[in-house]
């Protein structure tokens, strides 16, 4: 409200120097070419000096004083001519109305089309100090800590798994050798930051990342997290006994209900094990207990189940968009029953209330580049 | 709010001049006052109206609010504040804005020292002005408004181009706006006289201080960008034919053009048709130099964004602009009185050489930036016209040119006495020739034209201080006599002497530098010693650094000569953290006007690294002429005679602050 006094009160300023100005009086333009007059009489004087001085010579200064002199005379003829100017006629009244009308027309109609006076400025110090939820800002401000404070081991530690989910993959890898560094290394540092490397790596556990999880797995033999990559690394090395058999250690010690089982199944069986019966879902699909329920139904009703899910996820963010991880769950969903035009559908709508350009914008860009559907017309 | 307020003044401007565009020229037909006073005071509220405008995207920047897309863009909120003020211009929408900013400053300026110019004719070139900024505030609003918000706004902005974070982009883009934008106002005072169908010498005089004011501000933001260029890229050179380069050139020398012809004028009355031909091609020089830059068509640091919407858009405004004003050139031109005669040998004469070579030499550069872009467009073809062409034209335009300088200011006007100037110039030419020969045998070597090329700068130079001995007479009068001549003489005497003598100075610093420069890359070891110039570099080692927001890695250079140390510098290579760009900050040892430059290649294996090592003789004296220059359109600026104005307001425009304020 404020804001649009200002503009009422700057658009009726703008108006009123106008009218006040045409106001003043409709008087003839007293057409003078004593301007002109003057730059003449100043070349003659100029001219008196440089012949006083010796610059020119004397005939020269005549010839030139001549010409002058006609100048001037024309002026004066000219003046002459002019004075006889008619005045002017009224119109100003209809001239003021239409200015008056022009500015706030102008004004307001592009100022409609083009602004947005609904946003408050937003200076970052003032976002810093009241952050709220917004995961940017908390990030923001926790590396302003961390560049006064770089050896701030909790800091680091706090900021590791932010970076490595929103794909900041370079500063991930540092917060976790700075945390490790600072704090000593722990199971799920070491652990973060294999997984940091790894992703990094496009899926390949490369010699720094197979270190940092067998030292995990040291910390915390039971770690199944750091086992599996452990094994991988081993798959990946083309030993594929070795793996299988690390593989199926993992199953062996995990509950059967654990949501890695289905991945370290498809490993064993990859590595020429054989696998047992699995009961969890894809990672951030319908919960596990949902998709349990679902097994036993026939192949058609189970989809519809997950679908109906979903579908009530969708129209759910519809009401509600602002709601990040519902987004990432939902894109992810739809690519897992394989309906790709629904998952871009999905990243296109999410990406209307997170810009691409935002940090948050970023993440759904890098699910959708994971999960490998186009985000058409977006750019980073 | 204080943003959205910024937004709303930008496009109230824009209705201020759309009223300015029209009213006060009705006023000028009807003769009618009231609408007439409109103008001044409408220059003034739209000056205000932008500076509100360009106030807040300041703040905007200065306090980080990455709501606004243009501030997320091009800032970081670690950035050093200096950079962060000057990062306002250091994209397109910014720049537009400042560009926006200068001419309705300039259009206030008019408003302000305009008082002893005719009603009508105030009121007219407030009108063309006007004309001007509405096409250009449509095209900030519509295709480029630094006002776009972003909601949410990110946390985060992704920092200015590296290479613009140096004091640099504070003062080159500033300056070279004052003297693009300037020459707007003379533009403006052709196109009213044009409607007007009045043009005299009291017309030349009064486009006069605008005209050396653009030129002044002109010449100081060419080399300053060409100073930047040079320390800041890293390759050691001062000037790259670059097609951006010769944008900023080509009104530079159009406007030099004009500055001269103008003078005739004044004088006169001759070269009427011919300057205000000179004055609207200089303006439209600056237009077209605005479109290569702005609409992409050139790819450069300083084409930020590249958008062909923006393209068209300044096209249509060079062709609305350029063609209207030759359409109505050619309507009311042969309605214009002729002027005064002369004869070929005279200072009208001279300045008419001085015309027709600027002409040519600016034509030159048009074609040599136009023809490849041209090409590419018809047939695809790329091809790349530099040094060589220019070099072959504009370089051999130059020498009559130059050689003729000192002859001008000794004619007299209308008719002259070459044997007399002849006569006065042959101590210079002597002087000339003497030191020319001397520093050419000093630097031992390098081909003839050189010598030939430092006698010609130092003929100009000493020409100009002939002219200033000549008239004060200190060839005939006792000494301090002929003193008081000389401190007596008109400012713009010296003005024009100091201008003469500048272009002698940076001759001879192009000429001493293309010749004598020596250029070595090496590969250096820690300890090693390169030679350059008659000193010795020892490389003494690298270490890593790091700033509010760039790593760096610098090497340190101890310079000796004759086994004593002089000197050390350090060299560095930066990576920006936010955008992980590479910039080079070459280390710089100046010894007199000469610099020893040296910058880092890439580590070697083994340790080491390659160096490049320039040693360039009496290279500050490129620019030092340029200031010279600059100096010498100041001192012209502030001569008394170019504020004459009606005797009956000569106390206001006596006593307002002097136009060097608008500085």
């Amino acid at each position: 409200m404020f804001l649009w006094i200002i503009l009422a009160i700057l658009t009726a300023a703008v108006a009123a120097v106008f009218l006040v100005t045409l106001a003043r009086g409709s008087r003839p333009a007293v057409d003078d070419r004593a301007g002109e007059i003057a730059v003449y009489r100043d070349q003659l004087t100029e001219l008196e000096r440089d012949r006083g001085l010796g610059l020119i010579s004397a005939q020269d200064a005549e010839y030139a004083k001549a010409e002058i002199g006609r100048r001037l005379i024309a002026v004066a003829g000219d003046a002459d001519k002019d004075a006889d100017c008619p005045a002017p006629r009224g119109g100003l009244t209809a001239t003021g109305a239409v200015m008056t009308a022009l500015v706030p027309a102008v004004g307001l109609s592009l100022y409609l089309l083009l602004g947005s006076p609904q946003l408050p400025d937003q200076p970052l110090e003032a976002r810093l100090a009241n952050p709220g939820n917004n995961m940017a800002l908390l990030v923001a401000k926790a590396e302003r800590h961390l560049a006064e404070n770089p050896k701030d081991g909790a800091g680091w530690d706090l900021l590791a798994p932010i970076y490595f989910r929103s794909m900041r993959l370079a500063d991930a890898e540092l917060a976790y050798r700075n945390a490790i560094r600072f704090l000593g290394p722990s199971p799920e540092r070491l652990s973060g930051l294999g997984e940091t490397l790894v992703a990094g790596t496009d899926g390949i556990v490369t010699e720094d990342a197979r270190l940092a999880f067998e030292e995990s797995v040291r910390l915390e033999p039971g770690n199944p997290r750091a086992r599996f990559y452990v094994a991988l690394g081993l798959e990946q090395s083309g030993r594929r006994d070795e793996a299988r058999a690390a593989f199926e250690a993992i199953a062996k010690d995990s509950p059967s209900d654990a949501p890695w089982m289905e991945l370290v199944q498809q490993h064993i069986a990859s590595t020429g094990g054989t696998p047992q019966a699995t009961t969890n879902a894809a990672p951030g699909g319908p919960t596990s207990d949902d998709m349990a329920a679902a097994e036993d139904m026939p192949e058609g009703d189970r989809q519809d189940m997950i679908r109906g899910m979903v579908e009530s996820l969708a129209a759910r963010l519809e009401g509600d968009p602002n709601n990040l991880e519902g987004w990432l769950r939902l894109v992810r969903s739809y690519s897992v029953l394989g309906d790709k035009e629904k998952a871009a559908e999905a990243l296109k709508t999410g990406l209307k209330t997170f810009p691409a350009e935002g940090d948050e914008g970023r993440q759904l860009i890098a699910l959708a580049r994971e999960i490998g559907i186009a985000a058409e017309g977006v750019t980073q | 709010m204080i943003i959205e307020i910024g937004h709303y003044t930008l496009v109230l401007a824009l209705a201020t001049s759309l009223i300015l565009s029209i009213v006060p020229l009705i006023g000028a037909r009807r003769n009618d006052m009231a609408m007439m006073a409109l103008a001044p005071v409408g220059a003034i509220m739209t000056f205000l109206l932008v500076l509100i405008s360009f106030a807040a995207l300041t703040w905007a920047y200065v306090v980080s609010d990455f709501s606004l897309k243009n501030v997320w863009e091009n800032s970081h909120s670690m950035m050093p504040l200096i950079y962060k003020y000057s990062g306002v211009w250091g994209n397109h929408e910014g720049s537009m804005l400042l560009w926006l900013l200068i001419l309705v400053f300039f259009s206030a300026l008019v408003a302000v020292f305009g008082r002893n110019l005719p009603d009508s004719l105030r009121a007219n070139v407030i009108v063309v002005q006007s004309w001007i900024t509405t096409a250009f505030t449509l095209f900030i609003l519509l295709t480029s408004n630094p006002f776009a918000r972003l909601s949410p706004a990110p946390a985060e902005g992704q920092d200015l181009n590296p290479v613009l974070q140096d004091l640099g982009l504070a003062v080159h883009p500033p300056l070279l706006y004052l003297g693009y934008v300037g020459f707007s106002v003379c533009f403006s005072f052709a196109v009213a006289a044009l409607i007007d169908g009045r043009i005299d010498a009291a017309w030349a005089r009064w486009v006069r201080p605008w005209t050396l004011a653009a030129w002044t501000f002109l010449t100081a933001g060419i080399a300053m960008g060409s100073y930047w260029a040079y320390y800041e890229l890293g390759w050691g050179g001062w000037w790259f034919w670059d097609p951006v380069e010769n944008a900023s050139f080509m009104p530079w020398l159009a406007g030099t053009a004009l500055l001269h012809s103008a003078l005739v004028m004044e004088k006169r009355e001759a070269l009427k048709i011919w300057t205000v031909l000179l004055a609207i091609m200089t303006f439209s020089l600056s237009l077209l130099g605005t479109f290569l830059v702005r609409s992409g068509v050139l790819t450069s640091v300083h084409a930020f964004a590249t958008d062909p919407t923006r393209g068209i858009f300044i096209l249509v405004i060079l062709m609305l602009f350029v063609g209207g004003a030759f359409a109505l050139f050619a309507w009311r031109a042969p309605m214009l009185k002729a002027g005064g005669l002369f004869a070929p040998i005279s200072r009208e004469g001279a300045l008419v050489l001085n015309n027709l070579i600027l002409t040519v030499a600016t034509a030159t550069v048009l074609i040599g930036t136009l023809y490849p872009l041209v090409l590419e467009t018809l047939t695809g073809e790329k091809i790349s016209v530099g040094a060589p062409f220019f070099d072959m034209t504009f370089g051999l335009l130059m020498i009559p040119l130059l050689f003729a300088v000192p002859f001008g200011p000794m004619l007299a006007w209308k008719r002259g006495d070459l044997l007399g100037a002849m006569q006065r110039l042959y101590v210079a030419a002597g002087l000339a020739l003497v030191a020319g020969f001397g520093l050419y045998y000093i630097q031992n070597g390098g081909p003839v034209m050189a010598a030939f090329g430092l006698i010609i700068g130092f003929w100009a130079m000493f020409g100009a201080l002939a002219d200033l001995w000549h008239r004060a007479n200190f060839s005939k009068l006792p000494f301090n006599v002929a003193w008081r001549r000389l401190v007596g003489l008109p400012r713009s005497t010296f003005g024009t002497a100091f201008a003469h003598f500048g272009i002698g100075v940076t001759v001879l610093g192009v000429v001493m530098v293309t010749t004598f420069e020596t250029e070595s890359v090496i590969e250096m070891k820690q300890g090693m010693t390169a030679e350059a110039g008659g000193y010795s570099l020892v490389f003494d080692g690298m270490r890593e650094s790091i700033g509010p927001n760039f790593t760096e890695e610098q090497g340190h250079f101890t310079i000796s000569k004759g086994g004593v140390a002089v000197a050390d510098t350090w060299s560095s290579k930066r990576i920006y953290t936010a955008r992980g760009m590479p910039t080079t900050e070459a280390g710089i040892v100046t010894f007199g006007f000469s610099q020893l430059y040296v910058s880092l290649g890439d580590p070697i294996a083994g340790g080491g690294m390659v160096v490049r090592i320039w040693w360039k003789p009496f290279i500050l004296c490129i620019w030092g002429g340029c200031v010279i220059m600059m100096i010498g359109g100041f001192i012209s600026l502030s001569d008394r005679r170019l504020r004459v104005g009606a005797p009956t307001r000569k106390a206001k425009p006596a006593k307002a602050p002097k136009l060097e304020a608008a500085e």
